[in-house]
């Protein structure tokens, strides 16, 4: 790339002064700019796919400071001076499948988690789609480990025991030029190897899916689309590696990294300083971060930031399948960058409508504003009319960890010999996390076997995950013995979700030692209804207290100071 | 299969009133979901209840337990702890439901469903902002403080006029919390006026209309809400933002019937109340599945949900031919009226009615016509939305029941 | 002056007149709603409904309320005697808990039965 002519290009279009410098790995911008979608857009002129060189922005934001990272409150020495074969850095999708496949190995590995519970991040907030891939681009990282991950679903969820559906998506015509134009998925599909993909007719469309019978000319049907849920799937990632010997530190955040430009020395956290053969930098937003204390940057993280709905399940107007508008020429070039987000139906049964994407410079800005619900919502109004706006009853954003080349990057440093990083992990990463986590293990195993280290298979390594009950899925007589068993199962505490005080008790009680509101509900739904935990928060607060032995106003929502009460009354 | 002929989902004061209504003349089987009976009543510790019943002010848990006291000397069977999961209708109908003994099913004749009402939610009203703790809804807030005895926090700010808000700000107060302000989206207060002022104007708590909560602030505790000045349709105006710092943010922005098993049933809802069509028995327009009390429609003072129930408790024990329904239609500054058929077979001289005028008025009257003719009429110095009104009408002696109107109009 | 009924749910809208000394109500619908302007205008009372800690399991308040109406200026001084009362067994609802609380010759008394 001739980075002249582009800073040229710059100034002419945007009127930006721009600096760029190259190294071996990547083009670095500097400068100033007073709008951040531009600086972006700057970012992207530089990409080079020939070159392979990656981009690192540095161009500034005239007048913004970046907010501090968030932090664990906590500060101990309870991992000081420890020593690991291999640190994961970050309890995403990423960190905990990577731990998982690690823990197929004879090594002491472990994985630190900055806030209260993994899936924290844009693992806890996004769709749960389980990607065909029929939208990506040849030859990326995104494709290869999208198509990969999609077809080991089954066994995934199977042996974790999370719930998994392959129930297919629509991608709806609303004109016929648009479904000529999509006959294109086809030649593609075929080339990437997505099983049965094909095209159907109005009639059809319409029957599977009546709610689009004003519109639709015909539909192109992926059935290899699937739906999780990907706070539960990484969850379960989490606990099946503890099951096999992993360590999982929560509320335990990397501060820095010492490092002789050779290698990492060692790792500096609020909860002490400790040692590891191998470093796995799977930090999401933070990834580049983490690089740059490793002394390894060669990427910019942009964030970007996508809003979703979730509608009242038991409202009305709502479809049975996971539908959306097939993009018109217009849609594309307004946005490159997404599918355009579409109508999801989750493993639980809720309709989720999104995402939207924005470019954001706050790595861990997840607001929402009305202008997303607004957005969002109209949006897949247009793909399925009959939607009412009265049954939405919850809203929440997530931020990708996009790289300006927009996609994955999976590979060892090439210049500290102890580090790999797993990062610009943005859809679709939970359905690829299964196939790279894979790579991933083998890639660390290849590192320390190259540093002289013998790596054993771990014997005791069982894949099998015991999954927590949940009574609501079960057959009369199968759930009346387990009531039988613990009357507690006989208890309904969430009215929305019908979930008993046994499986709330279950759990509080997880292995990963997660006593938090939002553990609970994201393990077992209990304040996922449309209620939103008016009635049942009070309940699930008093449990937590009651099961862990610590005062109520010790227990939090999520992470440390985000307390429901201040203490008893007639105390304060 | 255990059989009963009666079967009352909702073990609250519209419940306890069906229940004791219906025992004795027939066999009836209540079911609760929580541990104990009385609903919503138990943490409204507040006075107020049972002023137009029993002639005293009585707190919420004390009212519930006069039914509670009444229902043990009846043979009403009562499941507590019992979660509804399937109603299904074949010849009868057909109940599961589970317990801590299990999964238990059970069919009836008839159904009343009193299974009270929900709150709406931070997001049913689309505040924004950051995910923190620190926000409640009303209903949470009053269980936090009156049934596990612990403080939301310290300084609060209260978006709803609503009597919950209005409460929960003079209990909040009493407890030392410091309450900023109750903030209304509406021009005019939603709560009972004398709400306002023995829990507003006593501690000096202010009010602000047209204003409402479009945004809150805090990593991890809520930290400061944005306030809102509302355009005449409730909207936010851009420019009106002003912040106030508070660690809690409760919310008293209504309340939605509950209608699960309704639904379930295909009992057929009012958009305007929420709950379902009934006639003059509480019947809804399935045959033999009653609606009373809140999940009929949200009332403001208890007596009229007991009051509710026992229509429903009376009339399910009774032996109903074929009903023949006429529609009863408002038309004026009239926001609803229950029951909204009338049964002509049935018994037409003392109908209970409730209405709400859809606006603040005064000196109006209201007139009921069927065919042209005038069957009840009455003026109102004053009338105001979040005050329900009560009449009681014979239809008795109108010649022909068809074209039934209620209008309110200007006296 | 104007003033809201708070007696019932009610809640007339009452004109009281103080003509030296002779207090005339219009509005009230009943006689009580008289006699509620007439203490609001000379020595303004109210009931008070609050909570007290216990020590019996599953009851970690008990709500309690005045069988009477107080003086509005010792609310908090009836606020402050709850907050140092502690119920340490199980009572039926009703139970007198203070007598005579702030020498009032009103009663704080239980008002959940704690089954």
């Amino acid at each position: 790339m001739n980075l002249t002519k582009t800073v040229n290009r710059v100034y002419k279009i945007y009127g930006v002064k721009v600096n760029a410098v190259q190294d071996e790995r990547s083009v670095i911008l500097s400068g100033e700019c007073n709008d951040w979608q531009t600086i972006v857009k700057i970012g992207k002129m530089f990409v080079d796919k020939k070159s392979g060189k990656h981009v690192v922005n540095d161009i500034k934001l005239s007048g913004y400071t970046e907010q501090p990272p968030m932090l664990p409150s906590v500060c101990d020495k309870s991992l000081d001076k420890t020593q690991w074969d291999v640190v994961v850095i970050g309890g995403g999708i990423s960190g905990c499948s990577v731990a998982r496949e690690l823990s197929k190995y004879k090594l002491k590995v472990l994985l630190v988690e900055k806030h209260s519970d993994v899936a924290h991040g844009a693992s806890g907030a996004n769709d749960g789609m389980v990607h065909a891939g029929i939208d990506l681009k040849h030859q990326c990282k995104k494709l290869h480990y999208g198509v990969k991950g999609n077809a080991m679903y089954q066994q995934v969820c199977s042996d974790l025991g999370v719930e998994f559906e392959r129930a297919g998506q629509y991608v709806v015509f609303s004109s016929k030029f648009i479904q000529l134009l999509g006959r294109s998925y086809l030649s593609r599909a075929k080339k990437h190897n997505i099983p049965n993909v094909k095209m159907i007719g109005k009639k059809e469309i319409c029957n599977i899916e009546p709610q689009v019978k004003d519109y639709a000319v015909g539909a192109l049907k992926i059935p290899s689309t699937g739906a999780v849920s990907p706070y539960k799937l990484t969850i379960a990632y989490a606990e099946n590696a503890q099951q096999n010997g992993v360590t999982v530190s929560l509320n335990t955040a990397v501060l820095s990294l010492e490092h002789n430009d050779k290698e990492i020395t060692s790792v500096v956290t609020n909860r002490g300083t400790f040692t590891s053969k191998c470093v796995i930098n799977c930090a999401g937003v933070f990834a580049d971060k983490i690089a740059e204390m490793a002394g390894d940057r060669y990427f910019s993280i942009h964030p970007r930031k996508g809003v979703d709905l979730l509608m009242d399940p038991k409202g009305k107007g709502l479809p049975t399948n996971a539908i959306s508008l097939a993009p018109t020429l217009k849609t594309l070039k307004q946005n490159k960058n997404t599918k355009g987000g579409g109508i999801i139906k989750t493993v639980d049964g809720n309709i989720l409508l999104g995402p939207n994407a924005h470019e954001v410079p706050e790595r861990e800005d997840t607001t929402t504003a009305m202008s997303d619900v607004n957005e969002v919502f109209e949006k897949q109004n247009k793909c399925c009319p009959s939607l009412q706006r009265g049954n939405i009853i919850a809203y929440f954003a997530g931020v990708r960890a996009s790289t300006y080349e927009e996609d994955f990057i999976i590979e060892r440093s090439r210049k500290i010999s102890n580090l790999i990083h797993v990062a610009g992990i943005q859809s679709p990463g939970l359905t690829a996390a299964p196939a790279f986590s894979v790579d991933v293990a083998e890639m660390t195993v290849e590192l320390l076997k190259s540093r002289g280290e013998t790596v054993e298979k771990n014997a005791n390594y069982n894949p099998k995950r015991i999954a927590p009950v949940i009574a609501k899925n079960l057959e009369e007589s199968e759930l009346d013995k387990l009531i039988t068993d613990n009357p507690d199962y006989g208890k309904i505490i969430c009215r929305c979700e019908q979930i008993s005080l046994g499986e709330i008790k279950q759990a509080i009680n997880n292995p990963l030692g997660v006593a938090t509101i939002d553990g609970v509900k994201r393990r077992v739904r209990a304040g996922m209804g449309r209620c939103q935990g008016g009635f049942c928060m009070p309940m699930v607060l008093k449990t937590i207290a009651d099961e862990l032995k610590v005062d109520i106003k010790d227990v939090n929502k999520c992470d440390n100071g985000s307390y429901i009460a201040i203490g008893n009354i007639k105390e304060i | 299969m255990q059989h009963y002929d009666i079967v009352i989902i909702g073990g609250g004061p519209a419940g306890l009133a069906a229940a004791i209504k219906a025992s004795g003349q027939a066999k009836v089987l209540l079911i609760e979901r929580e541990q104990r009976l009385g609903g919503i009543l138990k943490q409204c510790i507040h006075d107020g209840f049972g002023v137009v019943r029993f002639g005293e002010k009585l707190s919420g848990p004390e009212y519930a337990d006069r039914f509670v006291k009444e229902l043990a000397k009846t043979n009403v069977e009562v499941a507590l702890f019992s979660f509804v999961t399937n109603v299904r209708r074949a010849d009868m109908f057909e109940l599961t439901y589970v317990c801590e003994n299990g999964v238990k099913n059970v069919t009836c004749d008839k159904i009343i469903l009193a299974t009270g009402c929900r709150e709406r939610t931070k997001n049913g009203i689309f505040i924004q902002g950051d995910r923190c703790s620190g926000v409640y809804t009303a209903g949470a807030a009053q269980n936090l403080v009156n049934i596990l005895g612990v403080m939301p926090g310290r300084r609060t700010v209260i978006l709803g006029s609503g009597d919950i808000g209005l409460i929960m700000a003079r209990r909040l107060t009493l407890e030392g919390a410091k309450v900023l302000g109750v903030y209304e989206a509406k021009p005019t207060p939603s709560g009972l006026t004398r709400n306002i002022h023995q829990c507003l104007h006593d501690f000096d708590i202010p009010l602000h209309l047209s204003k409402t909560v479009t945004r809150v602030f805090g990593r991890d505790r809520l930290e400061k809400v944005e306030i809102s000045d509302v355009d005449d349709k409730m909207r936010p105006i851009a420019g009106t933002e002003q912040i106030v710092e508070c660690d809690t943010l409760i919310l008293a922005v209504g309340l939605i019937p509950e209608n699960e098993i309704a639904n379930d049933l295909s009992v057929k809802l009012d958009y305007k109340t929420k709950g379902a069509f009934v006639d003059q028995n509480c019947q809804t327009l399935t045959d033999n599945v009653y609606a009373c009390g809140n999940a009929l429609h949200v009332n403001d003072l208890v007596d009229y949900v007991s009051e509710s129930g026992e229509i429903a408790g009376v009339n399910a024990c009774k032996h109903n031919g074929e009903r023949k329904l006429t529609n009863i239609s408002v038309s004026g500054k009239i926001m609803y009226v229950v029951p909204q058929m009338l049964d002509v077979n049935s018994d037409l001289d003392k109908v209970v009615m409730y209405f709400r005028a859809s606006d603040d008025l005064g000196n109006q009257r209201l007139t009921i016509t069927s065919n042209g003719e005038t069957v009840f009429t009455k003026r109102y110095l004053k009338l105001l939305p979040p005050e329900m009104e009560r009449i009681v009408v014979d239809f008795s002696k109108a010649s022909n029941l068809n074209n039934i109107t209620v209008t309110l109009e200007d006296a | 002056m104007d003033m809201v009924c708070i007696v019932c749910p009610n809640g007339c809208r009452l004109t009281v007149e103080n003509n030296n000394g002779e207090i005339s109500v219009a509005g009230a619908k009943c006689k009580r709603g008289e006699a509620f302007a007439k203490t609001e205008l000379t020595c303004p009372t109210r009931s008070i409904t609050s909570s007290v800690r216990t020590t019996v399991s599953d009851y970690p308040v008990v709500s309690v309320r005045t069988d009477g109406e107080i003086p509005k200026d010792k609310i908090f001084e009836l606020i402050a005697i709850l907050s140092k009362f502690t119920l340490d067994k199980k009572v039926p609802i009703g139970t007198i808990l203070i007598k005579n609380v702030c020498g009032t010759e009103v009663n704080v008394i239980t008002t959940t039965e704690m089954y």
